[in-house]
């Protein structure tokens, strides 16, 4: 444990280092330490960030060290436990903008990718970079039946992450389950992106991650037993957080709702909970003739609602009795009239039977 | 007027920096398919350009200079950085690095110089830093991911949904009311153009080149399949192998490359015959393509008697026929039973009562039923001799009856290894056939003597091996050395015939290994065809591992010829060294 601690200690000392005109004297095989170094704490970070134990020691460190580096390095931004997982990234962001490092180093980083043997050194480092987001710029712009489909790649990493993340923390083989870390995230996240469209896609992916997954690595027993936790995990959250939950359920093609419909009885429940506030938030505008939005601004049109009941009839036939049992439920408790701009329901259940 | 008065460009036209340019300009201005087809259209063309410009700024002494000679190469270089297309691919990236690197000054000497050095740095922190999507990027952080990891995943990602779509063939033959999707795939594969040695877009690479074809519609362009071809022979990408046979299925250039590369290889190298042979070949991914397309095979097998034409006797090449069929009748044998064709398709120019006689490998009957077998050959070759040369058949039935011999070759040796323990009356058809695959066209009709030549020989081996006892007679031997280095020009007997009598002699006969050992000694010293003895060993060693199951005398005879061959070895190094370099 107390190596650890000195190495990262080192570590931040060398990121320090790496942006002033020390580096006039770096040479490969400095730049390959200083990225071994890098690498070193990512995999720190990785393997303690479940552990608020060892996170708690060494976030105290690194505290320490931030307060001597600011005294002995001008213009020092501090690093933080969760820094560590971008390391490498912040070196090398120092390194480039640092116009002391020698030409010679900045060369290696840009030189011609060697296929390398087990261990990565520095060499080739931007140029493989370059590659990779070209690469993914120019499959961005193919354009095939499924692959423009939402929630794109990037959410879908991202994602797949999530999920990972959250197995990690809330599975019982870590120790005591950390619900209140899980929560700490998915509330730092949802803050982090501001608005709700760029969290929503992650949060789909995230649900549907399990699905794509499954036909492809063989699932072992403690993950399939954790799988159904941090899916409900999620869903519980969304409960709390309404807007994000009603963005997701207006914003995401009907489809990928139908997915997760199908995957999940509990979000079966979660959404048509939510169709059904959809539409009791609608009023007939005697004038107009419809049925509008009078409350709320992003609120959902009478067309949009229907599109959706018009798809759940569409997903499977218990589905289909089930809907027109309960909107015909409902229909009945605002009086069973036949007449148009009385009841939401039974002005649905007309829209629905006309197709 | 001197071009370095003018300062123009040495090897730059004023027309072609004016295109590239514009191309330039354009490609950066819009993001609509057309000019992206257009980027990937372009990239061969670009990168010739880029050399050009490359190997200009080269020349030039200092950056002032290269700006005050071609103004526009900031400007143009700069716009191109910001072209994924460009930058995806692995030549046009390294070559715009390279003129970035050429611009910079270690010590700038003026304001220009340090202001182009902040630029390029400043470029090239933008290019490998600059994340597009903040808010992605925030999110990116906040789950702790690295940033390359995560852009590897995404490029991942990307790859396996496109692979996914790529493999579904397009069903429109099957249901007209489904739109072909052949189009777009098309384009996709002109899209991926600069992706073709990107080494994580490889299996979209090989998904496009498997795709099912199931309407005319061409879903690959050309363009994108001479990009493949062109890398995979420069080893720049890396297929599995069911791809390297779709490529050959879609791009005949790309087939023939792959043949010629492999004849180069081998006839190149002939010191890494035959033990490697085989292990070379199999690599080259030929036989396993020949085995799942009878139509590459038959292209395989032109380009071979082509060369055969060509190259005469080279036993190097014999070698590689030999044993190319040898790996080729393996795979098919792996195939599934529903994908098996049946020979005929395989082989169609060759007379019909010989394939079967000839493909069947000796090790698939009994020893003792060997001799009444290639009896049955010999006289259906020499059947079909005589009536080549009384004009009632084409000259190809011969012709193609010898190249199933040449692809069959262990009957061969077969035939060799009986001669050891035939009796006098018995050994005419097997001679026979021995002659007639070294010498196959009878030419000035010396068959006749060549026959008796043959005799010759085998008359003195025999008594050599089977009958005298120590001391050897040294006339003989003399005889058989004379034999065998007999000038070229004769019509005498080829080398090779007999030093293969000489060494199966050697390994099958039963008399004392020692004595065998002197033999062989003296006689390929004194004609030295040391190499070509060795080889002959090594065919015989890796026949008997051919037919490992069935042969009962293997154990003996493997030693006998690891232990020849030693001997042969030890004398060509003794030569070698008594005579320095030979």
């Amino acid at each position: 444990m107390e190596a650890i601690v000195k190495n990262v200690e080192r570590t931040t000392e060398l990121l320090a280092v790496s942006q002033t005109e020390t580096v006039q004297r770096w040479d490969k095989q400095t730049l390959d330490r200083a990225f071994q170094w890098t690498q070193y704490c990512q995999h720190v970070y990785t393997r303690f960030h479940a552990n608020p134990t060892v996170r708690d020691i060494l976030e105290k460190q690194l505290q320490v060290t931030n307060e001597s580096l600011r005294t002995t390095f001008h213009g020092y931004t501090d690093i933080t436990f969760s820094d560590l997982s971008q390391c490498q990234h912040l070196l090398l962001v120092g390194l480039l903008n640092n116009a002391a490092v020698p030409s010679s180093v900045v060369k290696l980083l840009f030189d011609t990718i060697t296929v390398g043997g087990k261990y990565k050194d520095a060499t080739g480092h931007c140029t493989e970079l370059i590659e990779v987001k070209s690469a993914c710029k120019v499959l961005s712009a193919i354009h095939l039946k499924r692959s423009t489909s939402f929630p794109g790649s990037d959410a879908d990493v991202l994602g797949m992450t999530l999920m990972e993340m959250l197995d990690i923390l809330l599975s019982p083989a870590t120790g005591a389950s950390k619900v209140g870390l899980a929560e700490k995230l998915l509330d730092n996240l949802l803050q982090t992106c501001g608005e709700n469209e760029n969290f929503s896609g992650v949060v789909a992916a995230a649900l549907l991650s399990r699905k794509n997954n499954n036909t492809a690595a063989a699932t072992t027993t403690t993950k399939m037993a954790s799988e159904g936790v941090s899916f409900h995990f999620i869903l519980d959250w969304l409960q709390q957080h309404h807007s994000l939950l009603h963005n997701m359920c207006s914003t995401l093609p009907i489809g990928l709702l139908m997915d997760l419909h199908q995957q999940s009885l509990r979000f079966r429940v979660t959404y048509g909970d939510m169709l059904k506030q959809w539409g009791s938030q609608l009023e007939y505008d005697v004038g107009e003739g419809e049925w509008v939005q009078m409350y709320t601004t992003d609120g959902v049109s009478f067309k949009t609602l229907s599109d959706h009941y018009r798809s759940l009839l569409g997903a499977c036939p218990s589905t289909k009795e089930d809907v027109e049992r309960e909107l015909t439920e409902l229909k009945v408790a605002d009086g069973d009239f036949d007449v148009r701009g009385l009841s939401i329901w039974g002005d649905l259940l007309s829209e629905l039977n006309t197709v | 007027m001197s071009q370095a008065q003018t300062g123009s460009m040495a090897g730059l036209k004023p027309q072609e920096v004016a295109f590239w340019l514009g191309k330039a300009v354009e490609w950066g201005q819009t993001e609509s398919p057309d000019t992206q087809r257009d980027t990937c259209l372009h990239l061969g063309p670009l990168r010739a350009f880029l050399q050009l410009l490359l190997t200009d700024i080269h020349m030039r002494i200092s950056t002032t200079e290269t700006m005050r000679a071609i103004p526009f190469v900031g400007q143009f270089l700069g716009r191109l950085c910001w072209n994924p297309y460009v930058t995806a691919d692995a030549e046009s990236r390294s070559l715009l690095l390279q003129s970035l690197w050429s611009l910079y000054s270690e010590e700038p000497h003026n304001a220009v110089e340090r202001k182009a050095n902040q630029w390029i740095r400043n470029v090239l922190c933008q290019l490998a830093t600059e994340e597009e999507d903040s808010a992605t990027h925030m999110l990116v952080k906040h789950m702790g991911l690295p940033p390359k990891e995560y852009n590897v995943k995404v490029l991942r990602k990307m790859v396996w949904l496109l692979v996914e779509e790529v493999g579904e063939s397009c069903s429109s033959l099957a249901d007209p009311n489904q739109r072909c999707s052949c189009d777009s795939v098309l384009a996709a594969s002109v899209a991926c153009l600069p992706l073709v040695t990107c080494p994580e877009t490889a299996p979209l690479i090989g998904a496009l080149l498997q795709r099912p074809v199931t309407c005319d519609k061409t879903a690959l362009s050309q363009d994108f399949l001479d990009a493949v071809s062109s890398a995979y022979s420069r080893k720049c990408v890396s297929l599995e192998a069911q791809a390297v046979v779709s490529l050959w299925c879609h791009n005949l250039a790309s087939l023939e490359g792959a043949v010629m590369s492999l004849l180069d290889s081998v006839l190149s190298n002939p010191a890494s015959i035959p033990h490697n042979l085989e292990s070379t070949i199999t690599h080259s991914l030929l036989p396993k393509a020949c085995s799942q397309h009878g139509s590459i095979f038959l292209i395989v097998n032109d380009i071979f008697r082509s060369m055969l034409v060509q190259v005469e006797g080279n036993q190097t090449l014999l070698s590689l026929i030999h044993t190319f069929t040898i790996c080729f009748l393996r795979e098919l044998a792996a195939l599934q039973p529903q994908e098996c064709v049946s020979l005929k398709a395989f082989f169609p120019h060759t007379p019909q009562s010989l394939l079967a006689p000839l493909l069947t490998h000796p090790s698939e009957m009994a020893q003792e039923a060997w001799p009444e077998h290639l009896a049955w050959i010999t006289a259906s070759l020499q059947r079909l001799t005589e009536e080549e040369e009384e004009g009632n058949r084409g000259q190809c039935g011969v012709f193609e009856a010898w190249f199933l011999l040449v692809q069959c070759a262990d009957w061969l040796e077969v035939a060799s290894q009986l001669l050891v323990s035939a009796r006098p009356q018995d050994c005419g058809p097997l001679l026979w056939l021995l002659t007639f695959y070294h010498h196959p066209t009878n030419r000035g009709h010396h068959r006749t003597q060549q026959l008796v030549a043959a005799r010759e020989v085998w008359d003195h081996l025999r008594s050599l091996f089977l009958l005298s006892a120590p001391p050897l007679p040294a006339d003989r031997l003399q005889s058989l050395a004379e034999l065998m280095s007999a000038v070229p020009q004769q019509p005498s007997l080829d080398s090779l015939l007999v030093v293969s009598l000489l060494g199966n002699f050697a390994v099958f006969s039963h008399n004392p290994l020692s004595g065998a050992r002197e033999i062989v000694r003296m006689v390929v010293q004194r004609s030295g065809l040391v190499r070509e003895a060795v080889c002959v060993l090594d065919m015989v060693e890796l026949r008997l591992n051919r037919e490992r199951a069935s042969t009962s005398l293997t154990d003996r005879v493997t030693l006998r010829t690891r232990a020849l061959r030693g001997t042969l070895t030890h004398m060509a190094q003794h030569d070698t060294h008594t005579h320095g370099t030979t």
